[in-house]
């Protein structure tokens, strides 16, 4: 098991200068995640849920605020921590099986060990005989779903995922989702998953944490407290999407 | 490839296929040869100035078996090929790294950008002077010719590298060589290869231009030659030959090209 660590995120701005505009991505964002807790994200488009991975991966460190893994500041981008981009971001000149094995080149992992559990979560993906397609020549969920392979074939301890079943069709996205609780239970990964679908990050999550914009900031956050697997139909599951709507400002459109 | 169907349109019926080879392209050559065999058999043009397609024809038989036409030929080609060679890979090696680096791009910039302002073949009288009438003048000043459209293809292509796929490259802890090796370079491949197909063509045309100013063999002599003695059905078959390999050498890229873009997806007409 790689090191999941506990995450602290300390009262982190981010702002954007656009055409001379200060945008403020984020403000004043606190919020702590225990080593392998599963966290949903949810909020309207341009809340700044996607700048807040970007700052946990360690692709941006130019922020006020801070980010911290175990107490160290996060420097930059690590093995210990995945994430599945919004857009899938596979190379276009490597194959299916050369992106998803990308992730492993700095792996400790033997050659014959790295070719295996490629396959292996090839098809945990339901991609297998597509290995050596273009991904010129993949559906949108079909690529989305080579780059969650990616992000899982490493194993890292914190995964974070940017509405990775955003382009899916509702019955391959239940099954990811079982997968991911699956993975999530099996391997204690902790996973910070941004999603649109409000039923999704209930289902899956300890806690949904409730996002809105102008400045991109957290509302509220919810814990889940239902044992799993999950009744999307019963009478907490509903009580809960309630909430979580209300603090979207959505319930009343959606009542 | 299986994975998904051929989505482009049914071209509309035109002219009959023949194993695969659209016939379209062969319309206008045919014209062509049918102008040109009129022109000389009404004698529109002197046959001294303008040689029969079965005059043409018969004195490419005689320089192949006589003259040996077959050694010229190689020795355009080997010019050529040795030219391509050394200029591409020149031009590959120090575009990626004028492209990783705005210090090296800064260092040979004023330079490059005056020698690739000096024709290669005003470079020519020079380098003959130096290494004689022989190939190897030829090759330098091809082979400069060749390394500044890669050169220059090379490092825009790196430059031109998105910067998703970096920051992925990033996320994956790739190294600063993995980082090339995986991102950077594979980037530049399609900006390097339209240059490549561009030089190549270059090369063959220069070849014949450096060959009739100086040396003694290679098809760019022949047709200077030819011009002296007025043997005006060799110089044509000279021409019939430089065009028919030029054909094939842009033809041959082309193919090369689409085999190792075959990731790539483009707008096929
Ligand atoms: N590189 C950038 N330069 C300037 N502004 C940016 C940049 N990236 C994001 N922003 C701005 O930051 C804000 C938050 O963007 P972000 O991508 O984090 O939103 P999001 O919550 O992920 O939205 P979505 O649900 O649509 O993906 C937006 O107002 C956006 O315009
Ligand atoms: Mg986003």
């Amino acid at each position: 098991m790689s090191n999941r660590g506990t995450l602290d995120i300390r009262n982190v701005a981010k702002t954007y200068e656009v055409e001379g505009r200060q945008v403020n991505a984020l403000s004043g964002v606190n919020l702590h995640v225990a080593p392998g807790e599963f966290i949903s994200i949810v909020g309207p488009s341009g809340c700044g849920k996607s700048t807040l991975l970007r700052l946990i991966i360690g692709l941006d460190t130019g922020y006020q605020g801070d980010i911290l893994l175990d107490g160290h500041r996060i420097t930059g981008t690590s093995l210990d921590r995945g994430i599945v981009f919004q857009d899938h971001r596979l190379l276009p000149w490597l194959t299916l099986e050369q992106n998803v094995a990308l992730a492993l080149e700095n792996s400790r992992l033997s050659g014959a060990e790295r070719k295996s559990t490629v396959t292996d979560h090839i098809e945990l993906v339901g991609l297998s005989g597509f290995e050596s397609a273009w991904p010129h020549q993949l559906s949108g969920g079909m690529a989305q779903r080579a780059a969650i392979a990616r992000g899982l074939v490493g194993r890292p301890g914190i995964l974070l995922l940017d509405e990775p079943l955003g382009a899916l069709d509702a019955l391959t996205r239940l099954r990811l989702q079982e997968e991911l609780v699956r993975i999530w239970k099996a391997e204690g990964v902790t996973m910070i998953l941004v999603t649109h679908d409000v039923d999704e990050a209930i289902y899956l999550s300890d806690r949904v944490v409730v996002m809105n914009s102008t400045p991109g900031r957290i509302v509220d956050e919810i814990a889940v407290d239902l044992p799993r697997p999950r009744d999307r139909a019963g009478a907490e599951f509903s009580a809960i999407k309630r909430r979580v709507l209300s603090l979207m400002g959505e319930y009343a459109e959606a009542a | 490839m299986t994975v998904t169907t051929d989505l482009r349109m049914r071209p509309a019926p035109r002219l009959p296929r023949l194993r695969g080879v659209n016939l379209t392209g062969l319309l206008l050559p045919a014209l062509l040869l049918a102008l040109w065999q009129t022109a000389t058999s009404l004698e529109w043009v002197p046959p001294v100035f303008l040689p029969s397609p079965a005059a043409t024809a018969e004195a490419s038989w005689t320089m192949l078996t006589r003259q040996n036409l077959h050694l010229d030929f190689l020795a355009s080609i080997s010019i050529v090929a040795q030219a391509f060679v050394y200029g591409s890979v020149a031009a590959v090696a120090l575009g990626v790294a004028a492209g990783l680096s705005k210090r090296v791009e800064q260092f040979f910039g004023p330079t490059f950008d005056t020698i690739r302002h000096i024709p290669g073949i005003a470079w020519l009288p020079l380098i003959v002077l130096w290494l004689g009438i022989g190939a190897p003048a030829k090759v330098v000043v091809i082979a400069k010719s060749v390394f500044f459209p890669v050169f220059l293809n090379t490092l825009e292509g790196i430059r031109n590298a998105e910067k998703r796929h970096i920051e992925l490259a990033e996320v994956l802890t790739l190294t600063r060589w993995q980082l090339i090796r995986r991102v950077l370079v594979p980037s530049a491949i399609p900006s390097i290869m339209v240059s490549l197909r561009y030089s190549a063509g270059l090369a063959w045309a220069l070849v014949v231009v450096a060959e009739g100013l100086s040396g003694l063999e290679g098809i760019g002599f022949l047709i200077f030659r030819a011009q002296g003695l007025l043997l005006t059905d060799q110089l044509v078959v000279c021409m019939v030959i430089i065009g028919a390999v030029g054909f094939a050498i842009d033809r041959g890229m082309y193919l090369l090209q689409r085999h190792i873009l075959r990731w790539k997806q483009g707008f096929e007409g």
